[in-house]
C-alpha cells in the first residue's frame, strides 16, 4: 500500500514536472535527457520501494521530496544530468526505448498488463503473472503495487483490448460494406461471425479462462466487466445496423448478452477441434432467435388483424342496431 | 399543407432567417446536430439531454393519441390532429439524432406509452377544455423544460452548440404556440383548471426527473 502511495506520487510528480520545468526555455536535447533522468529517478523509486516496503508514510514523504530536489537540481545543469544518467541501473538502451514508450503512468500500467498476459498460461490470472510482466520488462517485481486488485485489472485489461481489436474489425467490415467493396451480410449472420470473431480472442488462454471468468464476477470486479460487456454488445448491433431507440435497443442487447455469455460457457467445457461444436451452438442459438423474432412478428400482424376484424364487427353491430348516428 | 402553415406563421418568428426555419423541418436528413464530444464526462451530459427529451417528446406524442381516440371525431378532431403531427415531427427528429449518436433511449419508455396515452384520453373524456388544459399544463412544462437546457447550453459554450441550441429553440417555439392554442381555446374555462394543471405538471416535473437518471 506505502509502495503504491509512493509509485502514484512519483507519476503525479512525473506528470506535474515537465510542465513546471520546462517553463523556463530548454534545448529538445535537455528535455529528453530531462525525461531521461526522470524515468531514472521513476525506476530507482521502485527498487526503493522493493528494498523499503515497511517505511512509514512520512520517509515515502522525503523520499518524493527528495525526488523533486533531485529533479530541479538536474533542470539546473547539464552535469547533474549527465551523472544522473550515469548512475542509473539500467543500460542505456533499454532506458531510451522507455523514454518514447511510456509518458503517464496508465501507459506504464498497460504496458505492464500487456506484458503480463505472456505469462498468464504459466501463472494464471494472477499478481505472479504481473510481477513475471513486470520484470520482463526490466522493471522490478515490486510494480505490482501499482495494481491493488491485480488479477482483476489484468483480466479487465484483456477484456478491454480484444473489445477494441473486435471494434475495429468491425469497423473495417463497416467501411469495406460502405465502399462497396463487400456485401452487406445479414443480420444473423453479422452476429454469428462478431460473437466468433471476439471468442476466438480468448482461445489462446482457454485453460485458465475459467479462472478468469470467476474473477471477473468478484463483487469489486462486477461493475467494471459488466461496461465492457454491455459496451462490446452496444457496438455489435450498432455494426450490425440496429438504429433503435425504443425497448428494441433493450430487447435487442438483451438476447445478444445472453448468446454471447452462454457460447462462451459452452466454449469453456468444448473440446471438439477448433472449437466447432461451440459454433455448432452458437449457430443454433442464433437460429433460435430469429424463429422467436418471426414468431412475433407473425403475432403481432395476427393480433392486428384480429383485432381489426373485431372493431369491423363491432361497427357492423352499432350500424344495424342504429347506436351509430352523428348527433 | 403543412409548409404551408409553416409559410404563414413565418411573420411570428421574424428574428430566424427564412432557410433556417424551413432546413428543419423539410429535410429529414441527420446533419450533424451534435458536435462530437470532447470527453466523457460531456458525452455523459449530451446524452442524458437527448435521452431526456426523447422521452419528452415520445411521452407528447402518446398524450395527442390519447385525446385523438376520444375526441378524434369531434370539433376539436383537426385541431388536435394538427398539433399531432408536428409533435410527430420532432419525434422523428429526435429519433435521428439518438441512433446518430447512439444514445440509449429511457427504459421507462413502455411506461410513459401508457402514462401518457392514459393522461390523454382520461382528460379528453372531461371534455375539449379538459384536453386542452391537459395540452397547456404538458405544453408548459416542456417549454420550461428546454428553456432551462437552453439556458445550459448558453452558460457553457454557445457556439459550440449551436445547431442544437436552434433546433431546441424551433422546438421550444413549437411547444409555446400549442400552450397558446390550448389556452385560446377556453383551456381556463374548465372547472377545477388550476388543480388539473398543477397536478400535470408535478407529474411531468418528475417524469423529466427520473427520465434523466434512467
Amino acid at each position: 500500500m506505502a509502495a503504491l502511495l509512493r509509485g502514484l506520487r512519483a507519476g503525479r510528480l512525473l506528470r506535474g514536472l515537465p510542465s513546471v520545468v520546462a517553463a523556463p526555455a530548454s534545448t529538445n536535447q535537455q528535455c529528453s535527457s530531462l525525461r531521461r533522468s526522470f524515468h531514472c529517478a521513476a525506476l530507482r523509486l521502485q527498487d526503493e520501494s522493493k528494498s523499503d516496503k515497511s517505511s512509514a508514510s512520512s520517509s515515502s514523504s522525503s523520499s518524493s521530496s527528495t525526488t523533486h530536489h533531485e529533479h530541479y537540481q538536474a533542470h539546473s545543469s547539464h552535469q547533474d544530468t549527465e551523472a544522473a544518467s550515469q548512475q542509473d541501473p539500467d543500460p542505456n538502451s533499454s532506458d531510451r526505448e522507455q523514454d518514447e514508450e511510456y509518458e503517464t503512468e496508465e501507459q506504464l500500467q498497460a504496458q505492464i498488463l500487456a506484458a503480463a498476459l505472456e505469462f498468464v498460461p504459466l501463472h494464471g490470472w494472477s499478481m505472479e503473472a504481473i510481477a513475471a510482466g513486470a520484470e520482463s520488462l526490466g522493471l522490478s517485481s515490486a510494480s505490482t503495487g501499482m495494481f491493488p486488485n491485480g488479477s482483476g485489472d489484468l483480466v479487465l485489461h484483456f477484456i478491454s483490448q480484444c473489445n477494441s481489436k473486435l471494434t475495429e474489425i468491425l469497423a473495417e467490415q463497416h467501411n469495406q460494406v460502405q465502399l462497396g467493396q463487400a456485401e452487406r451480410k445479414k443480420t444473423a449472420d453479422f452476429l454469428r461471425d462478431a460473437v466468433e470473431t471476439r471468442l476466438r480472442m480468448c482461445i489462446p488462454y482457454i485453460e485458465t479462462w475459467p479462472q478468469a471468468l470467476s474473477i471477473l464476477l468478484l463483487p469489486h470486479n462486477i461493475p467494471d466487466s459488466l461496461k465492457h460487456l454491455s459496451t462490446m454488445v452496444d457496438d455489435i448491433w450498432y455494426y450490425a445496423g440496429d438504429r433503435s431507440t425504443d425497448m428494441n435497443w433493450y430487447t435487442k442487447r438483451a438476447v445478444l448478452t445472453g448468446l454471447y455469455n452462454t457460447t462462451e460457457l459452452v466454449m469453456l467445457q468444448d473440446s471438439s477441434p477448433d472449437f466447432k461444436d461451440t459454433w455448432a451452438f452458437l449457430d443454433n442459438r442464433i437460429q433460435d432467435v430469429v424463429n422467436m423474432a418471426t414468431t412475433a412478428k407473425q403475432m403481432q400482424s395476427t393480433g392486428e388483424a384480429v383485432a381489426q376484424g373485431l372493431m369491423g364487427a363491432a361497427v357492423t353491430l352499432k350500424n344495424l342496431t342504429g347506436l351509430n348516428q352523428k348527433r | 399543407m403543412w409548409l404551408n402553415c409553416r409559410l404563414l406563421s413565418l411573420p411570428k418568428i421574424a428574428g430566424y432567417p427564412w432557410k433556417v426555419a424551413g432546413s428543419l423541418q423539410t429535410s429529414s436528413r441527420a446533419y450533424s446536430v451534435i458536435p462530437p464530444p470532447r470527453d466523457r464526462e460531456e458525452e455523459e451530459m449530451m446524452h442524458r439531454m437527448l435521452r431526456v427529451d426523447h422521452a419528452g417528446e415520445y411521452g407528447a406524442n402518446r398524450i395527442y393519441a390519447g385525446q385523438m381516440a376520444v375526441l378524434g371525431r369531434s370539433r376539436t378532431g383537426p385541431l388536435i390532429q394538427q398539433m399531432w403531427d408536428q409533435e410527430k415531427k420532432h419525434l422523428a427528429k429526435f429519433n435521428e439524432i439518438l441512433a446518430e449518436n447512439r444514445v440509449r433511449p429511457t427504459a421507462l419508455l413502455p411506461l410513459w406509452n401508457l402514462a401518457g396515452f392514459a393522461l390523454g384520453a382520461s382528460t379528453a373524456l372531461l371534455g375539449k377544455e379538459g384536453a386542452m388544459a391537459c395540452t397547456v399544463a404538458v405544453e408548459e412544462s416542456i417549454s420550461e423544460h428546454y428553456n432551462s437546457q437552453i439556458r445550459a447550453l448558453m452558460e457553457s459554450d454557445p457556439e459550440r452548440y449551436t445547431e442544437l441550441l436552434q433546433m431546441i429553440k424551433e422546438f421550444r417555439d413549437d411547444e409555446m404556440d400549442h400552450h397558446d392554442t390550448g389556452l385560446e381555446h377556453d383551456a381556463e374555462s374548465l372547472p377545477g383548471y388550476w388543480l388539473l394543471k398543477n397536478a400535470i405538471q408535478l407529474g411531468c416535473k418528475a417524469a423529466i426527473y427520473v427520465s434523466q437518471r434512467v
